[in-house]
């Protein structure tokens, strides 16, 4: 079981939790690691509620859905609060939607406030890219992911007309992970 | 049988496809070159793949009117020569279950892929559930034999599709891939090759397409204009598929050849994997995405020094009964985890002396790994 990484992206459906989780978990297969991925399906997807979850691994992946979580991503106070306490205490890691979701004080998890909705609006006009400025501060922190492969996951997964958009949000989450590692 | 090694359509590497994604792929690659069906949630992306690759490879996909129309399009492509499919789900296969009663007797070759959801009747269409075990071997009346597969992960969506095509159309019967909701929309990691072995069926000319010399054989099958003279009936017919209804001895004759065409070669069909179970005196029989919980407790429980082992059943009809009887011979206890109220406990228990205990979910949700430690640890 060694060498297991379970990540989980969650918020509301329609911030794009789900596009998130299938890059992440293609950019997993590029860097050649035995990934299982699963997502909201059905109603949930669409409206409150909404997560995808990515297993990395070396090996192959027994039970295929999580179990804890090492990372959790969250774009939401609802999601944050529904999720937060399954995080690993000590070696987790939440990365949250600074102005946006209030984190708990008592938690024992390293916490990271990544403007990511505020940066999207200002930066990149259009607050539809902050699931991809999570995912660039995300493998910046955790280098889980290699960036050469995510950007070869967003041009095989997002449609041509979104590929530089989606690009360029990678490049600032990048930037803002720099500055957290920093 | 003859068989041959072909370059599968699709470029070989590794991919991130969901198990709907999967089968379909294992389809195209098995050479389905027809597909209908009605959309049905949680199947619907595997029509949509097969929409677009049966494009790219030159089939044909057709959205019927509905799931009765659909499988019976599908038993008229197969004998138009196309290997054909259709995928369903819970409510869609109970639509198909005449037609492939209709199939088993006119020994039509062709593919069902259902998507199990939580029901009865539409039940929760979005959540998993695993009902349609039983259904799958006997939801058409009479007495028949039908090949049924169980795949855990993305990868045997893709395998065991490719095998399904290959049995059916070797014993010319339908064979379904009893996958979940679960399976059908779990993403990983799956490899394509560049080759696969592909079985097509026995031709013949002149030989009856409906009887065999021997008593478990499979016949030749024509297709509709070749030139052979071909009648296709699902009232009981002689070798040449003239309508027999009134002759005991046909009928005898005829119903035991389908089923025992099947039951003797079920040594070739059949397959099974079992993990840790040589001084396992706890055992778990399992199958479908239930199998993965199932070895990830395994391996934690191995860890505390529990003498427990699985084995996982890949084929369920015909069912795997000499290695569920071998195994009841050595361990104490069979535990059988799975989403429904027991349908292969029930079966299990038909072939073992031990213990055979059963867990039973069905609220809509896998069986999770704390919930099977929890009733291990009870028993």
């Amino acid at each position: 079981m060694t060498g297991i990484k379970q990540v989980r992206l969650s918020g509301f459906g329609g911030q794009g939790v789900v596009l998130a989780g299938l890059l992440l978990g293609q950019a997993g297969v590029f860097d050649g690691k035995y990934i299982s991925g699963s997502n909201s399906y059905g109603a949930q997807a669409r409206g409150s509620g909404c997560k995808s979850e990515v297993i990395f691994s070396d090996g192959p992946v027994d039970f295929p859905h999580l179990t804890t979580a090492d990372i959790l991503v969250a774009m939401s106070q609802g999601a944050y609060d529904l999720y937060c306490q399954d995080v690993k205490k000590e070696s987790g890691l939440i990365l949250y939607d600074q102005g946006f979701v209030t984190p708990r004080e008592d938690l024992r998890v390293k916490h990271l406030a990544i403007p990511a909705t505020d940066v999207s609006i200002k930066r990149l006009k259009n607050k539809q890219a902050a699931n991809i400025v999570f995912l660039g501060a995300l493998i910046e922190v955790t280098h889980i992911v290699s960036p050469k492969a995510i950007r070869k996951a967003i041009l095989v997964h997002v449609g041509e007309r979104f590929q530089s958009l989606n690009l360029k949000a990678l490049r600032v989450g990048m930037e803002l992970g720099r500055k957290m590692d920093g | 049988m003859p068989s041959k090694w072909v370059k599968t359509p699709f470029p070989k590497g590794r991919y991130y496809f969901s198990g709907n994604e999967a089968a379909a792929e294992g389809a195209i690659a098995a050479g389905c070159r027809f597909y209908a069906g009605y959309p049905i949630t949680p199947s619907s992306e595997l029509m949509e793949r097969m929409a677009v690759r049966l494009q790219e490879v030159g089939g044909v996909f057709i959205q019927m009117e509905d799931e009765i129309a659909s499988i019976s399009a599908v038993i008229g492509a197969s004998w138009a020569g196309a290997k054909a499919m259709t995928a369903t789900s819970g409510p869609g296969f109970s639509l198909m279950q005449e037609s492939i009663g209709y199939a088993a007797f006119t020994e039509t070759p062709c593919v069902i892929i259902d998507v199990q959801r939580a029901g009865p009747c539409t039940g929760q269409a979005t959540k998993v559930g695993s009902g349609d075990i039983m259904q799958a071997k006997w939801g058409s009346h009479g007495d028949y034999q039908v090949i049924a597969l169980s795949p855990w992960s993305s990868q045997e969506m893709y395998d065991l599709t490719l095998r399904a095509f290959n049995l059916s159309e070797t014993y010319r019967v339908p064979t379904m891939v009893m996958a979940d909701e679960a399976i059908g929309h779990l993403r990983e990691t799956i490899q394509i090759p560049s080759r696969v072995e592909i079985f097509d069926r026995m031709k013949r000319k002149g030989r009856a397409p409906f009887d065999s010399e021997e008593e478990d054989g499979v016949p030749p099958m024509p297709s509709f204009g070749e030139g052979e003279r071909l009648a296709v009936t699902g009232s009981t017919h002689d070798g040449f598929g003239f309508r027999k209804t009134d002759d005991p001895q046909v009928h005898a004759r005829l119903v035991s050849r389908i089923n025992k065409k099947i039951l003797n070669h079920r040594r070739t069909i059949i397959e099974t994997e079992d993990y840790l179970i040589e001084d396992a005196e706890i055992a778990l029989i399992t199958y479908g995405f239930t199998a993965r919980t199932s070895l990830y407790v395994v391996k934690r429980l191995r860890k505390e020094d529990w003498k427990i082992g699985m084995l996982r059943l890949k084929t369920l009809w015909p069912f795997p009964d000499e290695a569920v009887a071998q195994l009841g011979k050595r361990v104490r206890k069979i535990l059988v985890p799975e989403m429904n109220l027991g349908q292969v406990a029930g079966e299990v228990r038909k072939y073992v002396p031990c213990d055979v205990h059963s867990l039973t979910q069905t609220n809509g949700e896998v069986i999770r790994p704390d919930v099977l430690i929890e009733t291990l640890r009870r028993m």
